[in-house]
Protein backbone atom coordinates (compact mmCIF):
# COMPACT_ATOMS: atom_id res chain seq x y z
CA UNK A 1 0.00 0.00 0.00
CA UNK A 2 1.25 3.58 -0.91
CA UNK A 3 0.79 6.09 1.95
CA UNK A 4 1.29 9.79 1.25
CA UNK A 5 2.48 11.82 4.08
CA UNK A 6 2.54 15.50 3.86
CA UNK A 7 4.71 17.41 6.17
CA UNK A 8 5.22 20.41 3.98
CA UNK A 9 6.02 23.56 6.06
CA UNK A 10 6.57 21.46 9.35
CA UNK A 11 10.06 22.36 10.43
CA UNK A 12 12.66 19.81 12.10
CA UNK A 13 11.43 17.19 13.33
CA UNK A 14 8.43 17.95 12.33
CA UNK A 15 8.80 15.48 8.82
CA UNK A 16 10.59 12.75 10.45
CA UNK A 17 7.76 12.45 13.45
CA UNK A 18 5.26 12.11 10.82
CA UNK A 19 7.18 9.66 9.06
CA UNK A 20 7.60 7.61 12.15
CA UNK A 21 3.61 7.79 12.80
CA UNK A 22 2.90 6.34 9.27
CA UNK A 23 5.82 4.00 10.07
CA UNK A 24 4.01 2.70 13.52
CA UNK A 25 0.85 2.29 11.08
CA UNK A 26 2.41 0.28 8.14
CA UNK A 27 3.56 -3.20 7.01
CA UNK A 28 6.11 -4.71 5.49
CA UNK A 29 6.40 -3.96 1.69
CA UNK A 30 3.78 -0.85 2.23
CA UNK A 31 5.78 2.45 0.15
CA UNK A 32 5.67 5.78 2.14
CA UNK A 33 5.54 8.82 -0.25
CA UNK A 34 6.50 11.49 2.37
CA UNK A 35 6.63 15.64 1.70
CA UNK A 36 8.10 17.69 2.75
CA UNK A 37 10.28 21.43 2.85
CA UNK A 38 12.55 21.67 5.39
CA UNK A 39 16.24 21.12 4.08
CA UNK A 40 17.18 18.85 7.01
CA UNK A 41 14.65 16.17 5.59
CA UNK A 42 17.09 14.98 3.10
CA UNK A 43 19.69 14.06 5.51
CA UNK A 44 17.11 12.92 8.71
CA UNK A 45 15.15 10.71 6.15
CA UNK A 46 18.29 8.70 5.37
CA UNK A 47 19.63 8.51 9.04
CA UNK A 48 16.10 7.34 10.19
CA UNK A 49 16.24 4.83 7.56
CA UNK A 50 19.31 3.51 8.12
CA UNK A 51 18.61 3.22 12.26
CA UNK A 52 15.03 1.96 11.39
CA UNK A 53 16.15 -1.00 8.21
CA UNK A 54 13.76 0.35 5.63
CA UNK A 55 14.83 2.05 2.29
CA UNK A 56 14.93 4.85 0.36
CA UNK A 57 14.21 4.19 -2.90
CA UNK A 58 13.72 7.63 -4.55
CA UNK A 59 14.32 11.13 -3.44
CA UNK A 60 13.75 14.39 -5.49
CA UNK A 61 13.36 17.87 -5.11
CA UNK A 62 10.63 19.42 -6.97
CA UNK A 63 10.23 23.41 -6.92
CA UNK A 64 8.29 23.32 -4.34
CA UNK A 65 8.85 20.45 -1.96
CA UNK A 66 11.52 17.85 -1.51
CA UNK A 67 9.91 14.03 -1.99
CA UNK A 68 11.18 11.33 -0.82
CA UNK A 69 10.23 7.43 -1.38
CA UNK A 70 10.45 4.65 1.48
CA UNK A 71 9.77 1.07 1.22
CA UNK A 72 9.05 -0.16 4.68
CA UNK A 73 11.42 -3.78 4.93
CA UNK A 74 11.54 -4.11 9.00
CA UNK A 75 8.58 -3.69 11.48
CA UNK B 1 16.71 -0.30 21.17
CA UNK B 2 19.04 2.43 21.45
CA UNK B 3 18.72 4.66 24.41
CA UNK B 4 19.13 8.72 24.48
CA UNK B 5 18.85 10.26 27.77
CA UNK B 6 18.55 14.47 28.09
CA UNK B 7 19.26 15.74 31.54
CA UNK B 8 17.53 19.06 31.33
CA UNK B 9 18.97 21.40 33.79
CA UNK B 10 18.47 25.21 31.93
CA UNK B 11 15.90 27.12 32.29
CA UNK B 12 15.72 29.11 29.30
CA UNK B 13 13.75 28.92 26.14
CA UNK B 14 16.59 28.40 23.89
CA UNK B 15 18.09 25.78 25.64
CA UNK B 16 14.89 23.86 26.34
CA UNK B 17 14.09 24.22 22.40
CA UNK B 18 16.96 21.78 22.01
CA UNK B 19 15.22 19.83 24.43
CA UNK B 20 12.25 18.92 22.46
CA UNK B 21 14.13 18.94 19.20
CA UNK B 22 16.06 16.06 20.06
CA UNK B 23 13.80 14.05 22.58
CA UNK B 24 11.33 14.43 19.91
CA UNK B 25 13.80 13.43 17.10
CA UNK B 26 15.36 10.86 19.04
CA UNK B 27 11.88 9.40 19.61
CA UNK B 28 11.37 9.67 15.87
CA UNK B 29 14.03 7.34 15.38
CA UNK B 30 12.65 4.72 17.70
CA UNK B 31 14.87 5.39 20.59
CA UNK B 32 13.95 4.91 24.08
CA UNK B 33 13.95 8.48 25.23
CA UNK B 34 14.04 9.98 28.46
CA UNK B 35 14.33 13.50 30.03
CA UNK B 36 15.47 14.11 33.21
CA UNK B 37 14.22 17.83 34.61
CA UNK B 38 16.52 19.51 37.24
CA UNK B 39 17.43 22.46 38.82
CA UNK B 40 16.01 25.42 36.40
CA UNK B 41 14.63 23.06 34.58
CA UNK B 42 12.02 22.12 36.45
CA UNK B 43 10.49 25.65 37.08
CA UNK B 44 9.27 25.33 33.72
CA UNK B 45 7.50 22.06 34.77
CA UNK B 46 4.99 22.83 37.30
CA UNK B 47 1.19 23.28 36.20
CA UNK B 48 0.13 26.51 34.82
CA UNK B 49 1.16 28.76 31.78
CA UNK B 50 5.01 28.32 30.49
CA UNK B 51 7.12 31.57 30.71
CA UNK B 52 9.45 32.33 27.96
CA UNK B 53 12.97 33.00 29.76
CA UNK B 54 15.48 34.15 27.47
CA UNK B 55 19.19 33.77 28.26
CA UNK B 56 20.33 37.35 29.08
CA UNK B 57 23.16 37.43 27.25
CA UNK B 58 20.95 36.96 24.02
CA UNK B 59 17.92 39.31 25.67
CA UNK B 60 17.82 41.66 22.69
CA UNK B 61 17.51 38.81 19.96
CA UNK B 62 14.32 37.44 21.70
CA UNK B 63 11.69 38.64 19.81
CA UNK B 64 14.06 37.95 16.46
CA UNK B 65 14.08 34.79 17.45
CA UNK B 66 10.36 34.11 18.46
CA UNK B 67 9.22 35.48 15.40
CA UNK B 68 11.52 33.32 13.38
CA UNK B 69 10.30 30.31 15.31
CA UNK B 70 6.63 31.40 14.67
CA UNK B 71 7.60 32.31 10.28
CA UNK B 72 9.19 28.96 10.24
CA UNK B 73 6.43 26.88 12.34
CA UNK B 74 8.54 25.46 14.64
CA UNK B 75 7.20 23.95 17.72
CA UNK B 76 7.40 25.42 21.33
CA UNK B 77 9.24 23.10 23.29
CA UNK B 78 6.15 22.01 25.25
CA UNK B 79 4.68 20.83 22.40
CA UNK B 80 7.62 18.65 20.80
CA UNK B 81 7.63 16.84 24.21
CA UNK B 82 4.21 16.31 23.77
CA UNK B 83 4.95 14.86 20.33
CA UNK B 84 7.91 12.65 22.08
CA UNK B 85 5.70 11.17 24.67
CA UNK B 86 3.28 10.49 22.42
CA UNK B 87 5.66 8.01 20.69
CA UNK B 88 6.61 6.63 23.82
CA UNK B 89 9.15 9.21 25.21
CA UNK B 90 9.37 9.73 29.33
CA UNK B 91 9.82 12.47 32.00
CA UNK B 92 10.84 12.66 35.25
CA UNK B 93 11.37 15.51 37.99
CA UNK B 94 14.32 15.22 39.93
CA UNK B 95 12.94 14.66 43.68
CA UNK B 96 16.28 16.80 45.13
CA UNK B 97 15.61 20.02 42.63
CA UNK B 98 11.82 19.76 43.20
CA UNK B 99 12.36 19.74 46.84
CA UNK B 100 14.85 22.64 47.18
CA UNK B 101 12.41 24.96 45.13
CA UNK B 102 9.79 23.57 47.24
CA UNK B 103 7.77 21.67 44.36
CA UNK B 104 5.55 18.82 45.48
CA UNK B 105 4.63 16.39 43.22
CA UNK B 106 1.10 17.72 42.62
CA UNK B 107 2.62 20.91 41.70
CA UNK B 108 4.08 19.02 38.41
CA UNK B 109 2.73 19.06 34.79
CA UNK B 110 1.45 16.21 33.53
CA UNK B 111 3.76 15.71 31.18
CA UNK B 112 6.09 14.61 33.89
CA UNK B 113 5.51 10.54 34.64
CA UNK B 114 7.40 10.54 37.84
CA UNK B 115 9.39 12.50 40.58
CA UNK B 116 12.76 10.19 40.88
CA UNK B 117 16.20 10.15 41.99
CA UNK B 118 19.60 10.75 40.20
CA UNK B 119 20.39 6.81 40.49
CA UNK B 120 17.08 6.15 38.69
CA UNK B 121 18.14 8.00 36.00
CA UNK B 122 21.61 6.82 35.14
CA UNK B 123 20.38 3.16 35.93
CA UNK B 124 17.73 4.28 33.25
CA UNK B 125 20.41 5.59 31.10
CA UNK B 126 23.22 3.01 31.08
CA UNK B 127 24.69 2.12 28.04
CA UNK B 128 22.89 4.92 26.07
CA UNK B 129 23.73 8.54 24.75
CA UNK B 130 23.60 11.40 27.78
CA UNK B 131 23.12 14.48 26.87
CA UNK B 132 23.19 17.83 29.18
CA UNK B 133 21.36 20.26 28.24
Amino acid sequence: MEKLVDSRGSACPGPITDLSKAYRNSQVGDIIVLWATDQGVKADAQAWAKRTGNEILEMKEEPDKIVIKIRINKR
Amino acid sequence: MSKLSIICFSGTIDKLTSVGVLAQAGAAMGMEVSVFVTFWGLMNFTKGEKKAIMPKEFEAYGPMMMEGMKREHVKSWYEMLKEAKEMGAKIYACSMAAGVMNIKKEDLDPIVDDMVGAATFLQEAEGGQILFI
